[in-house]
């Protein structure tokens, strides 16, 4: 039985760890040196799915870290891991989706800046209307 | 009552016409016989007479049991209709009863389904506020969202760099004892263990003070991962990663 404070300790590293997850590179080194493939490990990470439950996950600053967790339940995953490219494709992927939002962004604040571009010309027509 | 053993009635009939028919012609032969010559035997004509008469209201009685059957007949006709009616009306009834079943076992087996996504969605109900605050926190921090200046070169990463987890709990965990196959960082005191804990950086991810009163979920030790199994782990963590991940540049369009 361990301590609370043990337990504490036990949550915090859980929680660094689990986030580290979401570092394919880390992945990477955990796969290519055999972590993957032991029992314990394996039956580690099935354990850390605990975080999906919201009392949990309301802590993760890096949620793609749960996302990489689930992948990792599969063995083919675990496996295709050793390889550098998949590592490395993983990395690209991810930050594409990451700049997606903010390309999204700009591109909307890029559109409102043309149509703030385009209302100025009209009020003077109106005006000439007027008169 | 062996009613069975009887004979028909058509047959009965039948046979006492054939006899009326017999008889008849013996009368008329012998009443054809008396004009020519004297009646041979004086008793026979009265005796055809006799039988006659008998067999004339042998038939008169099994007319009218011939009648009797035929009403009764035509009775056993109209019930049988009447039975054919109620069956099919038994019949009908029973459709739709079995279709009112049908119906109603579709609406309780929905009703169910949907008692069962109730459930569902009040289990996984969360305040709206709290939402909000988690959504704030993890795209003010750029972990989901990639900070609106981002090119590549950037270190940011929208997960935990070398350096974020080397600074950690893990990382120190695993820097107490000293190894010296770190050929990557000799200049980094940090992972030398020499800096006091206050100037070590403190990154959000590791979130110590927010997380005050909570604990993980009991485990027996069935995956026998021992925290000194867990160390081990992670001293191989701090040696020098093959790829750094903050040097790599991405092409993003």
């Amino acid at each position: 039985m361990e301590t609370e404070e043990q337990a504490r300790n036990r949550f915090q590293s859980e929680l660094e760890f689990i986030q580290c997850l979401a570092n394919p590179n880390y992945l990477n080194f955990l796969a290519q040196r055999g972590f993957l493939r032991e029992r314990p490990f394996i039956n580690y990470l099935k354990y850390l799915l605990y975080w999906k439950e919201p009392e949990y996950a309301k802590f993760l600053k890096y949620p793609h870290c749960l996302h990489m967790l689930e992948l990792l339940q599969y063995e083919h995953f675990r496996k295709e891991l050793v390889n550098a490219q998949c590592a490395k494709f993983i990395d690209e992927q991810q930050l594409l989706h990451w700049q997606h939002y903010s390309r999204k962004r700009t591109r909307l604040q890029q559109a409102l800046a043309e149509q703030q571009q385009q209302q100025p010309q009209q009020p003077p027509h109106g005006n000439a209307a007027a008169k | 009552m062996a009613a069975a053993a009887e004979k028909p009635t058509k047959e009965r009939l039948l046979s006492v016409l054939d006899d009326l028919e017999v008889l008849s012609r013996e009368l008329i032969e012998m009443l054809s016989l008396s004009r020519s010559q004297k009646l041979p035997q004086p008793g026979e004509d009265v005796q055809v007479l006799e039988l006659l008469v008998q067999r004339d209201r042998e038939f008169q009685e099994l007319m009218e049991v011939a009648q009797q059957q035929g009403s009764v007949h035509q009775e056993m006709q109209l019930l049988e209709k009447e039975v054919e009616k109620r069956d099919s009306d038994i019949q009908q009834l029973q459709k739709q009863l079995k279709e009112a079943e049908h119906i109603l076992a579709t609406a309780v087996y929905q009703a169910k389904e949907k008692l069962k996504s109730i459930d569902k969605a009040r289990k996984g109900s969360i305040s709206s506020e709290e939402i909000i605050k988690y959504a704030h926190r993890i795209s003010a921090s750029n972990a989901v969202c990639a900070p609106l200046n981002w090119v590549p070169g950037d270190p940011r990463r929208p997960y935990p760099t070398d350096l974020e987890m080397r600074s950690g709990m893990l990382g120190h965990m695993a820097n107490m004892p000293t190894n010296g196959v770190n050929g990557h960082l000799p200049g980094d005191a940090l992972a030398a263990g020499r800096l006091p804990d206050v100037l070590t950086p403190h990154y959000p991810w590791q979130s110590s003070d927010v997380s005050v009163g909570m604990l993980p979920p009991h485990h027996g030790n069935d995956f026998g991962l021992e925290p000194p199994g867990h160390n081990k782990e992670n001293e191989d963590d701090v040696e020098a990663m093959s790829t750094d991940s903050s040097s790599s540049s991405s092409d993003s369009d």
